[in-house]
């Protein structure tokens, strides 16, 4: 009999911290997106005046989560085998900045949206953590985050919002652009792209 | 003698009608029957928009494959496609569902990887783009017009 309790003691503690310890892809989300929204709700940090501050402190945050190498390798696909060194380094920045640029504008029109965080699948070094954002006005998006282990850490290496894969959108319009032309004047959209911000 | 050569013409006759038939209708059914062709692969979707058993696979808008069966895994739907040998996807590839057209057919669209690890027979293509929800969009656009 007292084994009895002793098992089921342990099946409720065992039990209750699965549900309710979450894994530490979804921590490391939920620390980046915090302290973004952390500088978008700052009072100090509001106004036009501040915007140049604002964004490097956004993009300080997303630096830190997201893995631009594998990001730009992934969206290259069959033609970042091709590219040399010095290109691949030219090009990491510069598609930083793209996504940066496409998303920056996003975050910044920020108006008390909040996050819901519906769980994660781990697999081995892979991960995909479920997001919901809901809007003010009542509407929702839902983001998947896809990480990578990488040493102790897990990065971001693509964000399908709404079903639609960041990497994929990029890969199939950058290989339509490179396949029509060549690479040299993919990398000059970009920076014309970038420059126009 | 004369007797027995029409029976054999007859006979001959009824077999090659019935090996006919019976191509015809492998054929059309898309059954195997003589050995296994290709590879399979499989990949999980969260919605895959009603996609059948004998959808095509493409790459490029070329058929590389079909989709051999669809099936219900934790909720979410295991696919496993049957691609042509000579076809290696990489370990990278992102498999997506799409419409042919905006009412269409669904299919399996493979945008290749660039990684130099090919992904080995009964491997799971890791990244997915699940079927686009039209209906929901249009609801999501007109209730956020609001």
């Amino acid at each position: 009999m007292k084994h009895r309790v002793l098992v089921m003691c342990l099946v409720l503690v065992t039990g209750g911290t699965t549900l309710v310890w979450a894994g530490e892809p979804t921590e490391k989300i939920r620390a980046t997106t915090d302290k973004i929204l952390g500088v978008v709700r700052d009072p100090a940090l509001k106004g036009a005046a501040k915007e140049k501050e604002r964004r490097a402190l956004i993009r300080k945050a997303v630096d830190e989560r997201f893995d631009w190498n594998e990001m730009a390798r992934r969206s290259l696909a069959r033609h970042w085998e091709g590219r040399t060194e010095e290109e691949k380094k030219e090009f990491v920045p510069l598609y930083a900045d793209l996504v940066d640029r496409a998303y920056m504008s996003k975050v910044e029109g920020y108006s008390g949206e909040k996050v819901k965080y519906e769980g994660e699948t781990v697999d081995g070094d892979y991960a995909t953590v479920n997001v919901r954002i809901m809007t003010q006005k009542g509407q929702e998006i839902s983001v998947e985050y896809r990480l990578r282990k990488k040493g102790n850490d897990w990065l971001i290496y693509d964000v399908s919002i709404e079903g639609v894969s960041l990497v994929n959108n990029y890969r199939t319009q950058f290989n339509s652009v490179i396949s029509q032309s060549s690479y040299a004047s993919l990398v000059k959209q970009l920076k014309t792209k970038v420059a126009s911000n | 003698m004369k007797r027995f050569d029409l029976e054999l013409a007859v006979g001959i006759f009824i077999i090659a009608g019935g090996i006919a038939l019976s191509y015809l209708s492998i054929r059309l059914g898309n059954l195997e029957v003589v050995g296994k062709k290709g590879y399979d692969l499989y990949a999980i979707f969260s919605n895959t928009g009603g996609l059948k058993d004998g959808s095509s696979i493409e790459i490029a808008g070329v058929g590389v494959g079909k989709v051999k069966s669809v099936s219900l895994d934790k909720y979410q739907a295991r696919v496993v496609m049957n691609l042509k040998d000579e076809v290696k996807i990489q370990e990278d590839a992102i498999a997506s569902v799409k419409t042919r057209g905006l009412i269409g057919e669904k299919y399996i669209e493979i945008t290749p990887g660039g990684s130099d690890k090919m992904l080995a027979p009964g491997e799971r293509i890791r990244e997915t783009q699940p079927a686009v929800d039209i209906e929901g969009l249009i609801s999501k656009f007109v209730f956020g017009k609001i």
